[in-house]
């Protein structure tokens, strides 16, 4: 690789909608395995919470109301959410990607994922929010 | 680029390139394309884990979004929320959890390896290419890396099906 060529490619940054650019897919790649690792622990935290008593009473709703009530559980959902939405649909981003390399449906696929990771956040979060000041009995 | 095997009667211009438009036909026969780039037998395991850590993570992407839709029967009170429970309280809504369990825990395991790997981790040492040719980057570490995701994987889904199962 000559210099000249290192130097386009290092200067060679995502262009999500139009020619506005956001992020290197470098960057990129480190919030991927950033949200993977960070999902892992508090995944593993949320699995924890349906097994410190037994599984079918955890699920009961008065048990799952209780647990979204208690503010630092929501905020752990919250997270789980988050990172969630944000690793997954830029993993299928990069799959989309790979398929097939377009200007065109790079944009749409971009513009796809963001949307769908924007709505799948904010309908999570509803759920959140309105549970958290849900009444039991 | 054009290319061919074998001879090719350069008298004639004409014969010379249809001759060669024939061979490229043949050539493109012989390509699998596509097929051959989704064939999971052929590169070995390496490929069979290309592929796994792509389903898996589908997979799990419909999961979480079905996840998320399911838990939101929340808010429409106890009956929705016994209503929506019921459909995974069934030995098939078991087995999908079940595949979800060692779908996660295979993509997580897998996942990891992979991100040591892209940091240049267990790759061994670049070396001249010799006979038989093996890529020092296709070695042990990453093979046994590989076999335990399989292996973490059908131990979650076991211990998973125990939890389900037996209720507790």
């Amino acid at each position: 690789m000559t210099s000249s060529n290192f130097k386009n490619n290092s200067n060679k940054r995502t262009r999500w909608f139009t020619n506005i650019t956001l992020l290197r897919e470098s960057q990129i790649t480190k919030i991927h395995y950033i949200t993977g690792i960070s999902a892992l622990f508090v995944v593993a935290i949320h699995i924890l919470m349906r097994l410190i008593m037994p599984f079918n009473m955890s699920l009961e709703f008065e048990n799952v109301i209780l647990n979204y009530k208690n503010i630092f559980y929501a905020l752990l959902l919250e997270s789980i959410l988050v990172l969630i939405a944000i690793h997954g649909f830029n993993g299928l981003r990069v799959i989309l990607l790979e398929i097939r390399q377009t200007l065109i449906w790079e944009r749409a696929v971009n513009i796809l994922v963001i949307v769908a990771m924007i709505g799948i956040i904010a309908y999570g979060t509803r759920t959140i929010i309105i549970a958290n000041g849900f009444s039991v009995g | 680029m054009l290319l061919w095997r074998g001879n090719i009667d350069m008298t004639s211009t004409t014969s010379a390139a249809k001759r060669i438009d024939d061979n490229n036909k043949n050539d493109r026969t012989n390509r699998a394309g596509i097929r051959g780039w989704l064939n999971p037998i052929i590169y070995g395991w390496e490929r069979v884990s290309y592929w796994f850590q792509r389903l898996t993570g589908i997979f799990l992407l419909v999961y979480f979004i079905g996840h998320v839709y399911e838990t939101s029967s929340l808010v429409s009170g106890p009956d929705a929320w016994a209503a929506m429970l019921e459909l995974t309280q069934t030995i098939g809504g078991h087995l999908f959890l079940i595949l979800v369990i060692g779908a996660s825990t295979f993509h997580t395991i897998n996942g990891i390896r992979l991100i040591f790997t892209q940091s240049g981790q267990g790759l061994g040492k670049p070396g001249r290419p010799d006979y038989p040719y093996d890529p020092t980057s296709v070695n042990n570490k990453q093979r046994s890396g590989l076999w335990i995701a399989f292996i973490l994987a059908a131990v979650a889904m076991l211990y998973g099906a125990n939890v389900l199962f037996s209720g507790e």
